[in-house]
Formats: C-alpha cells, structure tokens, sequence
C-alpha cells in the first residue's frame, strides 16, 4: 500500500471526511484517523457500503467490494482511495 | 400443534411459470437435470451494469394461459400469479365450477409486488415529467393486485390476500392457507407467490456486493452472491378428506408452519432466531428433527446467508444436518415466489421420489463446517417422507413450512 | 358430485369469532398526532392539515391532507433516522403512541401486522429512477434499498421495539384494515404472538399523488391524505385475564371477492355475513364507518351495499373519516375504525355503540368488520 504514487489532495482528504461523518453521524471531533467505524462509532456493514458507494459516486473512482474490510477506519479509506485513484478511474 | 379438530390439509395441484419452464412438469425436469435456466437480461436495458444476469422468463405470453382476464389491464407479477393459479388448478384435475362453487381464495406472497409497473411509470416520469403518467397503467401498481387477479382469472369469491413480507412471503402464504383450510374458513386455497425483474433491485443487490456476476452457487466455497429472477407459483392446497372423496392425486400434507421475525437488522439474518423458527415449525407439524429429511433452503448463494443457515441449521440438528440444497442456484432468487417455489419442488420431491439439487457446487465451503450435503450435481433418488422448505427475508421475516409424503 | 363432496361442501363455517380486545391505539393524522385529536376532528368536523409534504417534485393541483409535525426526533430518535422514508416514519410515531398509550411495555412475544398497497411507492420509484439519473446505473444509496421493499416499515418497528412475534406486511390496498385483523385474529389463534400491533400506514407523496390524480380514481374535489393507525390487539380473554382494560373488541371480519358487476351485492353479502358472525342484528348497529368516501363512482357503491345488508337507511351514526384525513388508501381501514374509537371517546360514550367498517376496491375486493363496546369489556 506504501507503495502508491498517488496521494490525495487536501480537497479529496476533506471529501473522504464528509462522506464518513455524515454517513456514520458524527460530529468532527468523533473521527479520528483510526477510531473504528464499527467498534467506535456504531456502523454496520450496511453503513459501511454505503460509505463505499458514497465514495465511488462523490470522487468518480470504483472500489472493488472484497476493498471493504480494509476500510474499517478513516486511514484504511485513505488507503483504499488511494489504491483505487492510482487504478485509474474507472474499471 | 393443530387446534382440536382441524381438518387434515393437502396439496393436489402445482402451476409454475419460471425461467426453468412454465408447468410443473417441465419445472421439475429441469430442476431434477439440474439444469442452469439463468441467463442475459432481455427485460430491461442492462447498459451500465457490471452484472447482467438473472432468471428471466424470456417470452412469456400470459395470453397463453389465461382465459377470463385481460393480461393488458394486469402486471406482469399479476399476469405471473394468475397463470400459475390456472395452471395449477388444471393439474390438480379440478373443474372450473367445482373450484368457483366452493368457499376458494387466493394469498400469494411478493417482495416488490408490481415492480415492473413500476418501472413503465418511472420511465414516463423520467421522459416527460409525473404529470404524464398514464392513469390506466397506474391503476395496475396495487400489489394487491397480484391476488385479485388469480380470484378473477378462476372466479372465486372468497379471500384474495396478497402478502408481502419479501422474500418469505410465499411460505408465509402457504401457512396461511394452510390454517384457512385446517380450520374450515375456505375449501380451497391458491397459495403462492410472484414476482416481477426490475431495474432497482438488481442496482440495490449489486450496490450491497450480493449480486453474482453470471453463476449463483450457493454453498460452494466460491459463491459471490444471488442472482435476481422472477416468476409465479401456485399450489392447490385442500383438506385432505375432500381431496380422497374426489380422487385427487396428493402430491403432499402440509405438516405445520412457523413465522418469527429477528427484529434485529433489517438485511442480516439471525442464526438463533431462525434455528427457533425451525424448532417452532417442528413442533407445529409434530415432528422432531430425526424426522426431518430434506432441507429447501433458503440458499441465496451470499455468502452471509448460506453461513447464517447452516448455522441454524447446525444449532437444531446438530451433526447431522439432512441434505440442505438450493433451486435457487438454477433459477436465481424469484424473491416473493421463491419459497413457494422451494414448497413446490418439496412436494415433487416427496411425490416422486428425488432429493432436488443444487447446481454449480465445486466445492462445499469448509468455513460451513463437516457435514453439509448440497445435493451437489443433478437430482438423487431417494425417498424422503418429512421436508422442511426455508423462507428468509429482509426485515428478519423469516417462515417454514414442513411437508410430508401423502399417507 | 358425489355423496362424500355434497358432504364436505355442507361443511359451512365452524369457527367461532374470537373477540379480540383493543388496548391501545396510535394514530398519526392530518388532525395531528393521538386519538384525541381525531375524534374531535371527526366529531366537529374539523378538516385537517392541508399543506403538502415537500420533495423534489410538485404534487398535482387538487387538495391534500397531511400530518403537521410528525415529531420524529421526540418519538423515534435522532440517529438512524436519515434512512427511514416517510411510510416508516409514520409506522414508527404511530406505534410509538400506541405503546406509550400502555400501562406496561410488550413483551418479545408481540408482533406486526401491517397494511400497505406498494410500501412507500415514493422511495422505490425514486430509487428506480436513480438507476436511470446516474453515470452509472448502480451508483445508488446501498441504505436506501430497504425502503424499496413493502415490508420494511413493519421490520423497523420489529427492531426498534424488539418485538419478535410474528411479522406480516399485507399489501391489501382498501382492504389492508379488514385483512389484517382477520390475519390477527389468526396468527394469534396460531399462538405466532401473544399481542399484536395491527396498523396501516400510507404516506403523501408527489409520486403517490400524481398517481391518484391521473387515474381518475378521485371526485375532483377529495383530497390525497395520509396517515398511519395502530391498534394494540389481543384475545379478549387473555386481556381479561390480565387486566387490561380494552377500548373496543373486534368481532368479525369477513372478506370475499366480488365481479366488477356485482360489488355492492358481494359487499352486502360480507357484511351480512359478518354480524352474522359476531351474533348481531342489523337493528343494533349504530355506527357505520365508510372507506370510499371521494372514490368515483364507490361511494354510491359502498352505500347502496350498507342499505341492502342493513335493510334500509343507513343507522344514526355514519362516520366519514376521509373528510378529516383524505385518501389514505391503504391506512384507511385502520383508521376508519380509529374513527370510530376516536369519535366515541369524544362524545364519551362508554357503552352499546356496534360500528360496522365496510372497504371495497374496484378490483372486486371486498371486506367488512365489525367493532363494538358491548360491556363487559374487563
């Protein structure tokens, strides 16, 4: 995953924040890099594919599914973006 | 339980109208084949779409089977229910006036009733705005329509219940008219269910990561998912004394029935509520799980709710879990006729002897644990007397029905 | 024919009603949110809240009545909210009010029945849509997909009330009230619950109202409602047993279908059959609940049937619920003996009121039920 040439802009990082915070209710100062989505902050998987597709809507990008268990906190989003916007932007 | 003095009931009559073949004859056929009738969608523009299969009824002329409605004035799940009805009452031998002279009703089960009504009126929303959507056709999205249209097609004056708890609605249906007849509130019952294809919920199913690319195989270690299908189901459901005086083929005894609902999550099934349902339809049908040898299962082919029923499964029946195989991994999810599709090949099973299939499986998923037999393959002959036919569905409805070999 | 099928066919009814005792009831209403309030509406004839409930598309011009403040954040809670469409919404407050209309919490042995006609056609439409409006056609809300089947109201309430009883939705349209007490009565019977929540629900929506307005279903002037009702139903006997007092007891409730030609004849033919079934008279019914009132061509229909099953006009009391809430469709029957509760309360009368509640759909369904206070309630 270090390996990943790209790197998210600021705009994208933020994006990536509102997407989880709405999905998930939360206030800013709930999420942190690595609060769990699902320990921490009460997700289901419903919830946390609904982050999926919010994502893939909102930046353009396709995130394969078997993706979803990496994305369990905000660090493991930034990842799986990260991988999925060096795969190009569509599949 | 039954109540004291409850009526025996039986099933005399089956009418199937699916991607595997309309009638009951050629339905079990191919079942028995094991033969894959999923296929590339025709029913709906499928541009854009990663997955394009499912389990259409290509070519389906309602007008073939139907003789007092109209099929234009009814939907497609309607035109579904109403041929299968028709279809089963012609196998069960039973004559027109015999049937409309009798106390008969209909309850048939559907998760997304008249979806493809739906969908033509979405269109003219999309192309010209609400304002344009034709009064007629939406006269025809009442999913309650999907009953009304079999008591039209035959006649009956009696009940038409259409019910719609998803994906168990047809076992929910075949219990229901099964305490109607048991109780002596009707004579006859149509029971069943039908459903139609549609854009939204293939998006949906994509969208939560259950829908399969081309195969459903459900049970197998590889299994990515369901595929979405459509059809109807009928199944003639009579007392059993009524059935002898008039020298009825008996395909079945409807043993007992059990509903419950997890009340947990509206899209994960609860292994320890569905092993109570199971139990619970046990004791309703008076057997105890020695008894039991066959499982339908629900078998979506997810790999949450193989594992889900297996669990339940294993909670009730411990080690020997009886041969567990899905239909579904040959005609997809038909969602609201799906378990009245399980009870139909249940009936055959137990009428002809075979333990019905589950196509596609290469490999049985160890993760399910020892001692789960799919009936991998084609059909196998056997010789079951007690079966029990699974129905789970979104919102934690779940429903089982227990059928045995006419005595 | 046989001699044995000429038996078997003799083998008319046998079952006995078994009253079911009503113990609770939530309504959500263009009168606003209790019984209370709908019972003085009907009974003054109050018409209810007539503003639009806003979406992204404009509702036909003719009239609605809607709820006012479904005070979602009070009676169902802020987190997890965002999800539910508005048919969940008005199933949850409703039942909401009904539980807390209790002395004591239900158990887990307590289960839904619920009436729809398509679940919020408003969410599955928009969501069919979506599937033609985006870049790619599964670039649609995974959490809103539950929304889109007809039994999600029911599943939410199981979950936010743990109630693990039996869980029915009945897409019955007109019909839902009548069918759904009669699949109450039974599953009970059955031993799936031990009480039953036994409601209808049916939103306002642009889609729903567009819909109502393009069929020619509607008078001109009958306005689209919406609103939800719950009754809190068990065996008169167990609430007897346990000392619950019940505000009124269901009798039966009959349903048959009917030829497009024939609905008042079948209609009359139900209603007959059920006070037969409940053990009255047409001479003690004092109150008549209708459903079609607005229905082109229906309510004449409807009418005619209660004059050839009541031997003549209609009785003193005749109870127009739709005045108040508008074309509810599949919450209507529900609320047409909500009505009736709601009414007698108001005008505090305690005993020997007898309503029958009669629904017809031009499909050729037909139903009717029968409530009534006759003491002693327990």
């Amino acid at each position: 995953m270090s390996a990943d040439t790209t790197i998210l802009t600021a705009e994208q990082d933020s994006q990536l924040r509102e997407i989880i915070l709405e999905v998930l209710e939360l206030d800013q100062a709930e999420l942190t890099d690595t609060s769990s989505f699902i320990d921490d902050h009460d997700a289901d998987s419903l919830l946390a594919i609904e982050i999926l597709a919010r994502i893939e809507k909102d930046l353009g990008v396709t995130i394969p599914q078997d993706a979803l268990i990496e994305m369990g906190n905000l660090d493991g989003v930034r990842a799986v973006v990260t991988r999925s916007l060096g795969a190009g932007t569509d599949a | 339980m039954p109540e004291p003095g409850a009526r025996r009931v039986v099933i005399t009559g089956l009418g199937a109208v699916s991607s595997a073949g309309i009638g009951v004859a050629d339905f079990t056929a191919s079942i028995r084949a094991g033969r894959r009738t999923t296929s590339p969608i025709a029913g709906f523009d499928t541009t854009g779409f990663p997955h394009t299969h499912a389990g259409e009824v290509h070519d389906f002329d309602p007008g073939a089977w139907l003789r007092r409605i109209e099929p234009a004035r009814w939907g497609r799940s309607a035109q579904f229910a109403a041929s299968a009805a028709r279809l089963a009452v012609a196998d069960a031998d039973l004559t027109a006036s015999a049937l409309a002279g009798a106390r008969s009703g209909s309850v048939m089960g559907t998760t997304s009733g008249e979806s493809a009504v739906i969908e033509e009126l979405v269109s003219q929303w999309a192309a010209d705005g609400l304002k344009s959507l034709d009064g007629d056709r939406v006269g025809a999205v009442p999913a309650g329509r999907i009953a009304a249209a079999v008591n039209s097609e035959l006649g009956l004056s009696g009940e038409a219940l259409t019910l719609a708890t998803a994906c168990s609605a047809s076992n929910y249906a075949l219990g229901y008219a099964y305490d109607m007849v048991a109780s002596g509130e009707a004579d006859y019952m149509l029971a069943g269910g039908a459903d139609s294809l549609n854009r939204w919920a293939h998006a949906g199913f994509y969208r939560l990561g259950a829908l399969a690319e081309e195969i459903c195989r459900p049970f197998d270690a590889d299994r990515s998912g369901i595929l979405t299908a459509e059809g109807g189901v009928a199944l003639l459901v009579e007392p059993y004394d009524r059935a002898v005086a008039r020298g009825a083929r008996i395909y079945a005894e409807v043993l007992g029935y059990s509903v419950n609902c997890d009340a947990k999550h509206m899209v994960h099934p609860d292994p320890a509520s569905i092993a109570e349902c199971i139990r619970s339809a046990h004791r309703s049908a008076g057997v105890t799980p020695e008894d039991i040898d066959y499982i339908c299962a629900h078998g979506t082919g997810t790999r949450t709710n193989d594992a889900t029923e297996v669990a339940a499964a294993r909670e009730v029946f411990g080690d020997r879990i009886p041969p567990i195989s899905s239909i579904k991994s040959m005609i997809g999810h038909t969602m609201g006729a799906a378990s009245g599709f399980g009870a139909l090949i249940c009936c055959m099973a137990l009428y002809e002897g075979f333990l019905p299939p589950t196509a596609g499986v290469e490999r049985v998923d160890p993760a399910l644990g020892p001692g789960v037999d799919p009936v991998a393959g084609a059909a196998r002959p056997a010789g079951p007397r007690v079966v029990q036919n699974h129905g789970f569905a979104f919102g934690g409805n779940n429903a089982i029905t227990i059928l045995g070999r006419a005595s | 024919m046989s001699t044995a099928i000429a038996e078997a066919t003799a083998d008319r009814p046998a079952v006995a009603v078994l009253p079911l005792a009503i113990t609770a009831v939530g309504v959500a209403t263009p009168a606003g949110l209790g019984l209370e309030a709908l019972g003085r509406a009907v009974g003054d004839g109050i018409p209810g809240h007539a503003e639009e409930v806003l979406g992204d598309e404009t509702p036909p011009p003719r009239p609605v009545r809607t709820v006012p403040d479904l005070r979602t954040a009070e009676l169902i809670g802020r987190k997890g909210v965002r999800h539910l469409d508005r048919t969940t919404q008005l199933g949850l407050v409703a039942c909401r009010l009904a539980l807390d209309a209790q002395a004591e919490p239900m158990g887990e042995r307590t289960g839904v029945v619920l009436g729809t006609s398509t679940g919020s056609i408003r969410s599955s439409s928009e969501y069919s849509m979506e599937t033609l409006r985006q870049e790619r056609p599964y670039l649609v809300n995974p959490s809103l997909f539950p929304n889109t089947v007809m039994n999600c109201a029911a599943g939410q309430i199981a979950i936010r009330h743990g109630l693990r009883g039996v869980n029915a939705t009945l897409a019955g349209g007109h019909l839902a009230g009548v069918q759904a007490l009669r699949y109450a009565r039974n599953a009970l019977r059955q031993g799936h619950a031990d009480r039953l929540l036994v409601g209808g629900v049916e939103e306002f929506s642009a889609q729903g109202a567009w819909g109502w307005h393009r069929s020619g279903a509607l008078d001109a002037e009958a306005p689209v409602g919406e609103g939800a009702a719950v009754l809190v139903v068990e065996p008169q006997a167990a609430a007897l047993a346990a000392g619950r007092p019940a505000l009124a007891r269901v009798l039966a409730c009959e349903t048959g279908f009917a030829p497009r030609d024939g609905l008042a004849e079948g209609l009359a033919s139900v209603v007959g059959t059920a006070l037969r079934r409940s053990g009255k008279i047409p001479g003690e019914v004092t109150t008549v609940s209708l459903g079609c009132t607005g229905r082109t061509g229906l309510d004449r229909v409807e009418e005619r049937a209660l004059g050839l099953a009541l031997g003549g006009a209609l009785p003193g009391q005749t109870v127009r619920v739709k005045e108040t809430v508008g074309e509810c469709f599949s919450a209507d029957g529900v609320l047409q003996i909500a009505a009736v509760l709601g009414l007698w309360q108001h005008e505090g009368r305690t005993r020997g009121g007898t309503a029958v509640v009669t629904s017809l759909s031009g499909d050729g369904l037909v139903g009717c039920a029968v409530i009534d206070m006759a003491d002693p309630l327990g």
